[in-house]
């Protein structure tokens, strides 16, 4: 397990493996931060906007330290960002989807889809052999699990009455083979290699599991019914991942990477130091 | 329905109120105190109290005191000017050397 200690001792198929765990985390985080933050002054209440806002703060900063674990394989900012081919983005599509115009039950409900996924993930790489992935697991997990606790919250709430129950079913039907696809690996050709390495103890298959059991017993517990979704072939046309992305990512990808392009930017400025030498 | 929200840095500390949110109910309430005021700052407890169960009176409708002059008893009556202490110091330093040179 030592040889896999930091990022100077890696083989090449090492360092192959190791991106193809860590840029699905990555993309993940960075593309629902995006999206959440079209909340921004139209969440329900003050309360609520502030809520989400932080949510999308609290991603933002797990988006970057997983960047920093590939950036430290030699990628820099713009590679792994501002001049990325939209196409070599590895997040799933529940990430990219649209919001139902003004559907809060679609924010929440999407959060509680993510952010149970993510507290599994993350527990699958609390033993990872690879330091620098084990290492970050801690600080993720406790900000995942308020976001669970809120997004729990407010589903609870909005299940007080039928009309608000029926806007959860809604996105409960809408979001639930989306978020499926988030147990998708990056490269499936590196899966083998992914376990065999020891980089992430339990398997996509054995996450998924685990995930619909959790997300169907607290939908039942509150008279939601989860759809039974066959796999593979239950999973959307455009679920993401290595797959075809959702039609609305380009225009996201667009609006996250307009300022980059019109400001002509030789270079991307980081708040950390040790990257701003470019 | 509006909670009023009371915050404490460490243990043992007073808790200070910070400000209200907006919440249906206590568990929600205490969710967005914790977003607001607690999650970026070191706390160690947090207390929501339904505004309506605050009692509070002003001093528009009630006397807190100060209703006669009782500024002889501010710390700020006594002179502690250190030019002051200076004169005092001197004037003594006279007295004693014209009480010397009579005995």
């Amino acid at each position: 397990m030592s040889s896999l200690s930091g990022p100077d001792v890696l083989s090449a198929d090492e360092r192959a493996a190791i991106e193809a765990l860590v840029f699905p985390l990555a993309d993940d985080e960075f593309v629902l931060a995006e999206r959440y933050t079209e909340w921004q002054v139209r969440a329900p209440t003050l309360e609520s906007d502030l809520a989400l806002a932080n949510v999308a703060q609290d991603e933002l900063g797990h988006a970057r330290l997983w960047y920093d674990v590939v950036a430290d394989l030699g990628y820099d900012e713009p590679e792994l960002l501002f001049e990325r081919d939209p196409d070599a983005f590895y997040h799933a599509s529940l990430c990219a989807l649209p919001f139902e115009t003004g559907d809060w039950a679609d924010a929440v409900v999407r959060s509680y889809l993510y952010d149970t996924a993510e507290g599994l993930r993350l527990d699958s790489l609390a033993g990872s052999a690879y330091a620098p992935i084990a290492n970050r697991i801690e600080r993720i997990t406790t900000e995942e699990e308020y976001h669970r606790e809120h997004a729990a919250t407010w589903i609870k709430r909005l299940c007080v009455d039928s009309e608000g129950r029926q806007t959860v079913q809604n996105a409960v039907d809408r979001l639930y083979p989306y978020a499926l696809a988030l147990f998708e690996p990056g490269e499936p050709t590196q899966t083998d290699v992914i376990e065999s390495l020891g980089l992430r103890t339990e398997s996509l298959p054995s996450l998924r599991g685990q995930w619909i059991q959790t997300t169907s017993t607290f939908f039942d517990s509150i008279d939601v019914s989860v759809p039974v979704v066959e796999l593979p072939q239950g999973l959307p046309e455009d679920p993401g991942r290595h797959d075809p992305h959702v039609a609305a990512w380009l225009s996201l990808y667009d609006d996250f990477t307009r300022t980059y392009r019109e400001l002509d930017r030789a270079h991307t400025p980081t708040i950390t130091s040790e990257h701003n030498d470019g | 329905m509006i909670w009023e929200v009371f915050r404490q840095d460490e243990p043992g500390g007073y808790h200070t109120h910070c400000g209200n949110v907006h919440a249906p109910d206590r568990e929600m309430a205490l969710l967005f105190a914790e977003i607001q005021h607690a999650r970026r700052k070191p706390t160690n407890s947090l207390w929501v109290v339904p505004q309506k169960e605050i009692a509070s009176q002003t001093d528009e409708t009630d006397r807190f005191g100060g209703t006669t002059d009782k500024t002889y008893r501010w710390v700020s009556a006594y002179n502690v000017d250190v030019e002051f202490a200076k004169e005092i110091e001197d004037s003594d330093r006279e007295q004693r050397s014209v009480a010397g040179d009579s005995a």
